[in-house]
């Protein structure tokens, strides 16, 4: 890292970002002090920075009483702990605060009891505060109360190196009899504790405190403790203050959202903040622990690490080759550093046996628990988003929840977890042509076409996101073996190219079919008219993004929908779309005529793409409507018995339903004589950008300051 | 080959070529999908691993040759309580001595927790033996099965009272599917069926133990009507070689309050009944065009005998009593070979036709297995 460091930077650059000089650019350090001022200007104002700025500089001596500031602070402190929780540098303030008395002891107390820490407990803080319990002005129940925090965040504090070496102060407190209980798990066993320790229960007696405090002793070292102690005891060490303890589990399960989505570096271990034992526990992520049944391999030698033992990401890259993979494969679900570890090994075993165990879960929660789900959704919740966060992680589905989904879309209701069945549903990878309308199709129509019309616009938008993972798996995958598929040898797939491009051609025929029915049962609703074109977006640019020779037009009953529909947002993407897909089809025959190879778009698509292109020509630009020989026909005395006037035109840019009012608007802006070429001007301005490339890319207007309708060019392709 | 090559190539290699290094990834992305259809019979499964429709007539004594008459004494006359088991990994054979003290680890520590003092001499108040049960397997995918046993001393027991056996397991495996079997991974060993009997808080230490060691789940397997059903036929079927005494069986009827039947049969009527049914449905396959009649004589059974069986039963039930029991739930079987409820308790008292049954039961817990 420091090799590349650069010393080119400007010389005022910020001090706080040294790093950073290395990477960016002169512009881009710009920038990023505009962003860092900016945001210290936003922190200025932040009553929170305030009140630690206030709590950090306060005088001592200050009076409390009647002092509206104090109050204030304290109250912008508050709000942060028990919302989010203070991070590590408040915590350091407001306890120097509390602990050096600087306001008396009456806000000390207030303060101790909304020190939650958003993520650590820093060390430096805790060892100052013992540092003030030593000079020992502080009460002895704010003592007490100090300690018991200590406790309660003991497993927050970011490192304990310094916090080992003040025990002896710690002990020094068992002698006081108000402490005694709370201060003893902190101690480590000496032999001379010990003897202290065996004196003060002949001087106070059996206390159960004490007796805990030897029973542990002994189980570390039986050798010096050697008077009996009855085997049961009750309640040991209360190890907690309940009323932090829920703050903190609220605080952590708030923050555990957005530390899951973002995917942070840390190993997270199982959170314990599960009290309530269900009787069917099938979702439990288990623990993360080194495996136990390791001596079955003796022939390796060298040492392995447990996943346990990696905290950070370099760790884990200085040991990647020799890691040793947990007990159970189930808990690298709950560690994003097991999952990059995961990503990187070629384990058959381990992908199984990580499959086995999630398989086992979801069959077990959905297909064979009779006792139902929505009990438990909560849990389910987060099992699913767990799962779901970890597949997004991984960029692709574990080939369990594909199982899963197969049988369960038989019994789904459509609307049980829709999100996250969705979610899993499309991350599945490719499914061969010739099972894929048993297994997949077949499901989804029934639940397509009995759902309301959001589960339609969830399931147009599922398959989209499935179809954009199959083509960017198609594009790596080709470019990566530089072969068709079926060519590579060190892969037992026998998937050729054709076989994927009939699984993809399968899909999309399939949501073709969906969309044409779907739009009519909800009369050409504009979600859902929405989501399909999100759909035919990704279609139409296969071959230029993702390298498939695959071109597929829309169905009749999407295009149409989308050229009559009555927003102009619909009818403008459907001109982007239809102008991709003549940039793919123009591309792709440029591509022919080089290679001079039989190509693999057939004849049928041009035709067909030359049809919808001809009737939108004739339709917004000819107002030719309703002629002989287009998509559209009617017989001419039904329209003249309809009494429109020139219904030939009624679909044009003037005309059309969804461009009306920008006409009307148009007309009173400019007044009488309209020239065409400002009328689309004017549309263009309104940010219609795919008419705009539509008509640049296929008409060819004669006269630039045409007063009629330009003669209109159908494009055609041959 | 070439020429296409570079189309493919020529729009993306300006998008795509950064990715290259996740390449690995995605070709596991491939694999696990297609590479697993081949492999765990994924997408075939769901119509491949289905219950087969017709079985091997259940034989004798080949099981006694085999298996040593002690061991088979441990299996017999104990009501076993039925899970399914993923395939365990790193599960070795020769290993047993060592899992025995393992486990023995586990449990006293286990018993252990919340008690800060070691008690003296606790660690040997439990005693954890693994045992192979020799010959327990039909094909050669078969792994051995594995016997479990835990015996313990009562905690005010003097010295030398001797210890008695507390919990007492096994896994087993008999003719599961080869396909299946085959296509896991050498380090996988695969004992799908897992019978357990004694304490519960013991068969769930016992359970979380294996899952922690073999990485493996467990799962209740309950025996649904139509393998019950099953082992009605296939018991009745041993009447001719064993006398099975009574066929009983308990149906639950879906009514307020809920209505127990309890339907028991002469073994000759049953026998009789069972033989005609036969004959008949042998005498169709025999007009229709005699396909497979190798199979047919007398050496399997098809799900069509069973059903019709069945029907036979539940008629005669009906003219009697204007009761359909095909309304209800099949909750237990029971005849002098062994019993097997519907919650998944089953009971072997005859240890001659029992691979027979947990052929069937193998099967069940197979078709329990996540992929």
């Amino acid at each position: 890292m420091a090799t590349s460091q650069n010393s080119s930077g400007p010389p005022d650059l910020d001090s706080s970002s040294p790093s950073d000089q290395s990477a960016c650019s002169r512009s881009s350090n710009r920038s990023l002090r505009v962003a860092e001022i900016e945001r210290r200007k936003n922190e200025a104002e932040d009553p929170f920075v305030l009140a630690l700025k206030y709590f950090s500089d306060v005088e001592a001596g200050t009076p409390v009483t009647g002092n509206d500031d104090v109050e204030r602070n304290l109250v912008a402190v508050e709000r942060v702990a028990y919302s989010k929780g203070l991070p590590p540098e408040a915590i350091s303030i407001m306890l120097e605060f509390a602990m050096s008395l600087r306001m008396g002891t009456s806000p000390c107390v207030r303060v101790l009891k909304c020190l939650i820490p958003a993520t650590v407990v820093p060390q430096e803080a805790v060892v100052r505060a013992v540092v003030w319990l030593c000079v020992g002005k502080i009460p002895l129940s704010t003592q007490v109360l100090f300690i018991k925090w200590v406790l309660t965040m003991f497993d927050m504090i970011d490192a304990k190196d310094q916090l080992h070496s003040i025990y002896g102060f710690l002990f020094s407190f068992v002698t006081e009899e108000n402490l005694v209980c709370v201060v003893m798990i902190l101690l480590h066993l000496r032999l001379f504790r010990v003897r202290k320790l065996l004196d003060l229960q002949s001087k106070m007696g059996r206390q159960p405190f004490l007796m805990h405090l030897l029973s542990l002793y002994k189980v570390f070292c039986p050798e010096l403790v050697t008077l009996s102690l009855p085997s049961r005891m009750k309640a040991g060490f209360r190890n907690h203050n309940s009323q932090w303890k829920s703050a903190l589990i609220a605080v952590q399960k708030k923050n555990s959202f957005q530390v899951t989505s973002s995917v942070s570096l840390t190993v997270r271990l199982k959170d314990k903040t599960n009290p309530r034992k269900r009787k069917h526990n099938h979702l439990e992520v288990p623990a993360l622990s080194s495996a136990v049944n390791t001596q079955t391999n003796p022939s390796s030698s060298r040492k392995l690490v447990p996943l346990v033992q990696l905290h950070s990401f370099s760790l884990l890259l200085e040991n990647l080759h020799h890691i040793e993979l947990p007990a159970q494969m189930g808990s690298l679900l709950g560690s994003s550093l097991a999952l990059q570890y995961l990503d990187c090994v070629q384990d058959e075993s381990a992908f199984l046996r990580l499959n086995f165990w999630l398989g086992h879960a979801l069959h077990e929660e959905f297909l064979f628990c009779s006792s139902g789900v929505s009990q438990n959704s909560e849990e389910v919740l987060q099992f699913l988003d767990r799962l779901l966060s970890s597949q997004h992680f991984l960029q692709e589905g574990f080939s369990s929840t594909e199982a899963f989904l197969y049988k369960f879309l038989n019994i789904w209701d459509g609307s049980l977890l829709r999100p996250q069945i969705l979610g899993m549903l499309s991350n599945i990878p490719v499914v061969p042509s010739s099972c894929i309308r048993q297994l997949l199709f077949e499901p989804l129509m029934q639940l397509f076409f009995t759902s309301t019309l959001f589960f339609k616009c969830g399931l147009i938008e599922c398959l989209n996101s499935m179809l954009l993972k199959w083509l960017t798996w198609h594009s790596v995958y080709a470019l990566e073996d530089g072969l068709d598929i079926s060519l590579n040898s060190h892969t037992s797939i026998n998937m050729t190219l054709s076989g994927f491009k009939d699984s993809l051609m399968e899909l999309v025929h399939f949501v073709g079919r969906l969309a044409s029915v779907g739009l009519q049962i909800e009369g050409c609703h504009s979600l859902l008219l929405s989501f399909i074109l999100d759909f035919y977006e990704t279609v139409c640019d296969m071959f230029l993004k993702y390298g498939l020779p695959l071109v597929v037009m829309p169905p009749a009953g999407v295009f149409y929908p989308a050229l009559f529909a009555t927003d102009p947002v619909s009818v403008d993407r459907l001109a982007h779309i239809m102008y991709r897909y003549k940039v793919n089809l123009m591309s792709a025959k440029t591509q022919e005529k080089q290679t001079e190879q039989a190509f693999h778009i057939s004849r049928q698509t041009y035709r067909e793409f030359n049809h919808y292109l001809v009737v939108m020509v004739n339709c917004l630009w000819n107002s030719k409507m309703f002629q002989p020989g287009m998509g559209v026909e009617m017989e001419e005395e039904l329209l003249v018995s309809s009494k429109v006037p020139q219904y030939w035109s009624s679909f044009d840019f003037i005309h059309h339903p969804a461009f009306l009012s920008y006409a009307v608007d148009f007309h009173h802006k400019v007044g009488h004589p309209k020239p065409w070429g400002w009328y689309l001007e004017y549309l263009y301005a309104q940010g219609f950008e795919g008419l705009k490339q539509f008509v640049q890319s296929n008409i060819s207007r004669r006269s630039t300051a045409g007063d009629g309708q330009g003669d209109g060019l159908s494009a055609d392709q041959r | 080959m070439e020429r296409r090559n570079s189309m493919a190539r020529t729009p993306l290699s300006s998008v795509v070529a950064p990715r290259r290094s996740r390449s690995k990834s995605y070709r596991r992305s491939y694999h696990s999908c297609l590479g697993a259809a081949s492999y765990l019979s994924l997408t075939s499964g769901l119509t491949a691993r289905r219950l087969t429709t017709s079985r091997r007539a259940p034989k004798s004594h080949s099981i006694t040759e085999k298996v040593s008459p002690e061991q088979l004494a441990l299996l017999v006359k104990k009501e076993w309580q039925l899970s399914y088991v993923t395939p365990l990994h790193q599960f070795r054979h020769k290993q047993l001595k060592s899992y025995s003290r393992q486990l023995q680890a586990f449990i006293v520590a286990e018993r252990q927790q919340g008690l800060a003092v070691g008690m003296e001499g606790a660690d040997s108040s439990f005693r954890v033996s693994f045992s192979v049960l020799q010959g327990m397997v039909e094909t050669d995918d078969d792994a051995e099965s594995v016997f479990v046993q835990i015996h313990s001393k009562p905690v005010f027991a003097g010295q030398e009272k001797p210890m008695r056996s507390v919990w007492s397991g096994w896994l087993a495996c008999i003719s599961g599917s080869p396909d299946y079997l085959r296509s896991l991974p050498e380090d996988f060993v695969c004992l799908p069926l897992f019978c357990s009997s004694g304490a519960e808080w013991l068969t769930s230490l016992v359970k979380s133990w294996f899952q922690r060691m073999f990485d493996c789940c467990f799962g209740p397997l309950e025996i649904n009507t139509t393998n019950l059903e099953w082992l009605v036929a296939l018991w009745t079927n041993c009447h001719s070689e064993f006398n099975i005494q009574h066929l009983k069986l308990m149906w639950t009827l879906p009514v307020v309050p809920p209505l127990e039947v309890t339907y028991t049969l002469h073994p000759q009527d049953a026998w009789e009944l069972w033989r005609s049914i036969r004959e008949d449905v042998q005498d169709e396959e025999k007009t229709e065009g005699g396909r497979d009649t190798m199979a047919k004589d007398g050496g399997s059974i098809c799900i069509e005998e069973v059903m019709r069986f069945m029907q036979a039963l539940k008629c005669h039930f009906y003219r009697h009593f204007r009761v359909d029991l095909s309304t209800g739930r099949l909750d237990q079987v029971s005849t002098a070979l062994g019993s097997a409820k519907h919650n998944g308790k089953i009971k072997i008292s005859n240890s001659s036709y029992m691979i027979t049954t947990l052929m069937l039961l193998t099967e069940c817990a197979l078709l329990k297995m996540p992929i």
